[in-house]
């Protein structure tokens, strides 16, 4: 398979006419035809039904062509960043960040991005599931990282890391001595409940192996952290997040509870080089499970 | 004693196959022949393409720099879940003292995703570049990309090799194996390429290949 049929069928998927397709990929319409029929044979079947001034994708065409589209954008990714380091284009990276997911997790890869990309702008922002789909879906936001579980069709996911839950307490606290903690050692504890904190303590409320006190507060994982130290209540949070000095973390070991973190991307939008090149970085690699 | 040549081992892995692995194999090779595989791979003479991809370690890696220290040998691996890719792996391991004394960097390009190009370079000792061609750009931009024949997926999958979950991507595309031999200048001057993934460029011939490029 070539690039430049790859190329000339994305096109035609696009344009849906054979001339509008040529003249975009600046060749001739013979030559367009047979890099397609050569594409079909390579695929084993037509892509495109062509009658009488009506081009469609046929079924196979309909699964091929993310597929195919996808890799040319990785192919133009990949060669565009040896022409935009060289340009020192302004680049951007907006990325959405949900319940108690912290910007530490892909710090690291922003920071290997901006080593190639040195006019790089980086934005982050918090917020919960919904609130970060739609960002994406207005183009307010290039990606975002969420919690995996019931994310609408439109994105694209690919699962970074598994993350467990931990208790976290003040290092005052009578339960800081153990090692490991279960519900029915919080029993009678004040359980913190927010929005924007991963959803751990409902689960663990829902579970009903033991009884709590519940505290809502509204805010982000950061401002959660700031009442346990204050010792309005314990927080259930997700293993991976730094906490600050006066404060401890215990593994909950029953009931055990995890989720899995993803990087989204709102399906068949075309991204910007940095934003490409983010994404590629973080599904090459590994995220430690904390 | 010398070692045994790499072809010998991958003859030797080949006859370890089952029969329904070797009829699958047979078809699919047989497939990739009669749509043309092979007749669209970068050719003599042909410039590589200018790219930026993540390396096994997470940093991207422009070919461009690494050619601006001399010669360079890209190899595509299918990934680590191909014994003939593993194979290959470890001869380019014990030929890569010579393919740099050669002057050459030898970069590797696995379309495997999610960390599996730190682990191929670990577990198979390996001291020079890994690179991780998500979605096999690089692989298309070479024209040595192809989808796996129907049968050969079904077959795959029944073994437990999803390659969904690895290129991070449902759509079952791989490089076949290939080899280029780049110049300073990146243009390609050897190339090793086969529709049959059980074969392998010889690193004997990729030192060769690197020698004769002069100086």
């Amino acid at each position: 398979m070539e690039l430049h049929q790859v190329r000339y069928f994305v096109a035609l998927c696009r344009t849906l006419n054979f001339t509008r397709a040529a003249t975009e990929c600046n060749v001739t319409q013979p030559a367009l035809t047979r890099a397609i029929q050569k594409l079909e044979e390579e695929l084993g079947g037509a892509l495109l039904y062509r009658d009488r001034g009506m081009t469609q994708l046929t079924p196979l065409g309909r699964i091929t062509l993310p597929h195919l589209s996808g890799m040319l954008a990785a192919a133009a990714t990949a060669r565009r960043v040896a022409d935009e380091a060289l340009g020192r284009q302004q680049m951007h990276l907006r990325v959405g960040l949900g319940p108690a997911i912290s910007a530490a997790r892909v710090a690291d890869v922003v920071g290997r991005l901006a080593r190639h990309c040195p006019t790089l702008d980086v934005h982050f922002e918090e917020g919960t599931t919904p609130g970060l789909v739609e960002a994406m879906l207005g183009d307010a936001l290039d990606c975002a990282l969420l919690p995996d579980a019931d994310l609408p069709e439109r994105l694209h996911r690919w699962r970074l890391c598994e993350e467990c839950c931990v208790v976290l307490l003040p290092a005052a606290h009578r339960l800081a001595a153990r090692d490991t903690l279960t519900a029915a050692d919080l029993e009678g504890e004040t359980l913190l409940v927010g929005q924007r904190c991963g959803g751990f303590a409902l689960r663990m409320i829902e579970a009903g192996d033991a009884s709590f006190t519940v505290r809502r507060c509204g805010g982000s994982w950061v401002q959660m952290l700031d009442l346990v130290a204050a010792g309005l209540g314990v927080a259930l949070l997700p293993d991976a997040l730094v906490i600050g000095p006066g404060l401890v973390s215990r593994p909950l070991v029953a009931p055990e509870l995890r989720r899995g973190v993803a990087l989204t991307v709102v399906a068949g939008r075309p991204q910007g080089t940095a934003v490409a090149q983010f994404v590629k970085l973080c599904r090459a690699r590994a995220f430690a499970p904390a | 004693m010398p070692s045994p040549k790499l072809a010998d081992k991958l003859a030797a892995q080949r006859a370890t196959m089952s029969e329904e692995l070797r009829l699958a194999y047979e078809n699919s090779v047989a497939e990739m022949l009669a749509i043309g595989a092979g007749t669209t791979a970068l050719g003599l003479g042909d410039r590589f393409p200018d790219i930026v991809l993540p390396n096994a370690e997470g940093d991207l890696i422009a070919i461009a720099d690494l050619l601006a220290l001399g010669p360079v040998v890209v190899t595509f691996f299918r990934g680590i879940w191909c014994p003939y890719c593993r194979l290959m792996l470890d001869a380019l391991v014990v030929a890569l003292p010579e393919i740099e004394a050669a002057g050459a960097r030898l970069v590797g390009v696995t379309p495997e995703t999610g960390g599996l190009a730190l682990t191929t370079k670990r577990n198979h000792g390996a001291a020079f570049e890994v690179l991780c061609d998500v979605d096999c750009g690089l692989g298309l931009d070479c024209g040595v990309v192809f989808r796996t024949p129907a049968s050969y997926r079904a077959l795959l999958l029944k073994h437990g090799r999803d390659l969904a979950p690895r290129h991070g991507n449902e759509s079952w595309f791989m490089p076949l194996p290939s080899v280029f031999v780049l110049d300073r200048s990146g243009i390609v001057r050897w190339r090793f390429f086969t529709t049959d993934f059980s074969e392998q460029a010889e690193p004997d011939d990729i030192i060769a290949a690197l020698r004769a490029l002069g100086r």
